[in-house]
């Protein structure tokens, strides 16, 4: 079972089934770290909004950083239009941040390396930020495929790859926050194998190799979920700033 | 060496059979996807709910009293600044209104003394001519006087010698004669 560098990613039940209208919405290890995920982010916001210090102690620090952190991404990538969407941002990168922090423990879960999770939200990202374009700028909205300047020849060409681009947004966003957790922790789990099978005599060489790989995965762990909040700020100033 | 390779191809047989097994990577076995998206949309939704009505609002209240407290402080400080200006102002004012005050003081006090001074010259000066013009005066009569007392002394004198050497006494008129004539001689020399 150790060996097996995908066993990480199995999901099971845990308690009772439940099922709804023949559908199996069973509580598992995934939801299970969902909810530790999202409680370790409360359990924070609420330490670091429990005293309201004119001079913040530590974790008010850090709760404050995330949030000028985020408030800055925005206002630099979407502006000031984006800011009613500013909680959802920062929701969006704490519980993606935390759920990469908490899949870097050992022998936890890494709700962010299902394919299924990381679709359902930048699906919903997507359609959101299409229905948000469609309602600020109606059929004009359209125009964000016909970039400007562009010579009347290509213009159908252009037209076709910024649709399909366009189209293929969710699947960017999912796919690159999926494959690199999945990629990371496979090759964390492979070179621990490696460390268990080569023993005492040739196991450090890949011990050494899993501890700068662990440092990597904190780094990517962080970056991704920077990249992914900020892709979804950057779709969102395309859809309230149309200009092209 | 060959103990190294046999283990590698160990696990990766290994491997190769779980995947059989399982049939490849769990994430697209599609059992548990209706209860992963079921339990992410909950989970979101309550942490989205929480976030934005409760924490982020608090945080944002937090930043905007401390800046708040920043720019209050400022402006006092502004303020205090200005109120310490002006009244370095009328300190510098005091100072040269008090200047011009102690060199009026000066030159009036200075313009009294003078005129005192020269008031007590000029009586002074006047009392001395008087006694200078007195003692002079009173320098001439005791001349005047001392003349008449040495031509008086010299004719007794005169007399005198004149008896003791002939034994004849003499005319007195002449004698007043004769002395006469030399103090007016010499008295040019003393007077």
């Amino acid at each position: 079972m150790a060996s097996n560098p995908m066993q990480q990613f199995s999901v099971h039940k845990i308690g009772p089934e439940i099922k709804i209208a023949g559908i199996d919405l069973s509580f598992t290890n995934a939801s299970l770290f969902m909810v530790i995920s999202a409680s370790i982010i409360l359990l924070f916001l609420f330490l670091g909004t429990k005293e309201k210090k004119i001079v913040p102690d530590k974790i008010q620090l850090i709760a404050e950083m995330f949030y000028t952190f985020v408030a800055k991404m925005i206002s630099d990538t979407a502006g000031s239009k984006a800011k009613p969407y500013f909680p959802f941002i920062f929701s969006l990168f704490m519980f993606v941040l935390f759920c990469n922090m908490v899949g870097m423990l050992p022998y936890s879960f890494t709700v962010t390396s299902h394919i299924i999770v990381t679709l359902i939200m930048a699906l919903f990202i997507f359609i959101a930020v299409t229905i948000i374009g469609f309602a600020k700028h109606g059929f004009k909205y359209l125009s964000i495929f016909v970039p400007t300047g562009v010579p009347a020849v290509l213009l159908p060409l252009i037209t076709v790859i910024e649709i399909i681009s366009y189209l293929s947004r969710p699947v960017s966003l999912s796919v690159r926050l999926f494959a690199n957790m999945m990629a990371g922790h496979t090759m964390l789990k492979v070179f621990g194998g490696f460390v268990i099978s080569l023993g005492l005599l040739g196991g450090w060489l890949p011990l050494g190799f899993s501890v700068a790989l662990t440092g990597l995965e904190i780094l990517v762990a962080f970056l991704q979920a920077y990249v992914f909040a900020i892709l979804t700020c950057i779709y969102l100033n395309d859809a309230l700033n149309l200009h092209h | 060496m060959n103990r190294f390779l046999s283990l590698i191809l160990a696990s990766l047989a290994m491997q190769n059979n779980s995947f059989a097994a399982e049939a490849g990577m769990p994430q697209l076995d599609p059992t548990y996807w209706a209860s992963q998206a079921f339990w992410l949309i909950l989970v979101f939704t309550i942490l989205y709910i929480s976030i934005a009505k409760f924490y982020l609002p608090k945080i944002k209240n937090n930043l905007d009293n401390r800046e708040n407290r920043i720019k209050d402080d400022l402006d006092d400080a502004n303020k205090f600044n200005e109120l310490s200006e002006l009244k370095l102002k009328e300190y510098e004012k005091i100072m040269e209104d008090a200047k011009k005050k102690v060199i009026k003081i000066h030159v009036e006090s200075k313009d009294a003394l003078d005129k005192d001074i020269q008031n007590k010259k000029e009586t002074i000066e006047k009392e001395i001519e008087k006694e200078i013009l007195k003692a002079q005066k009173e320098i001439s009569d005791l001349k005047k006087n001392s003349i008449s007392d040495i031509q008086k002394i010299s004719e007794n004198i005169t007399s005198n010698i004149i008896e003791t050497i002939s034994g004849d006494k003499l005319n007195e008129s002449s004698i007043k004669a004769a002395v006469e004539d030399i103090s007016k001689k010499n008295l040019g020399k003393y007077l």
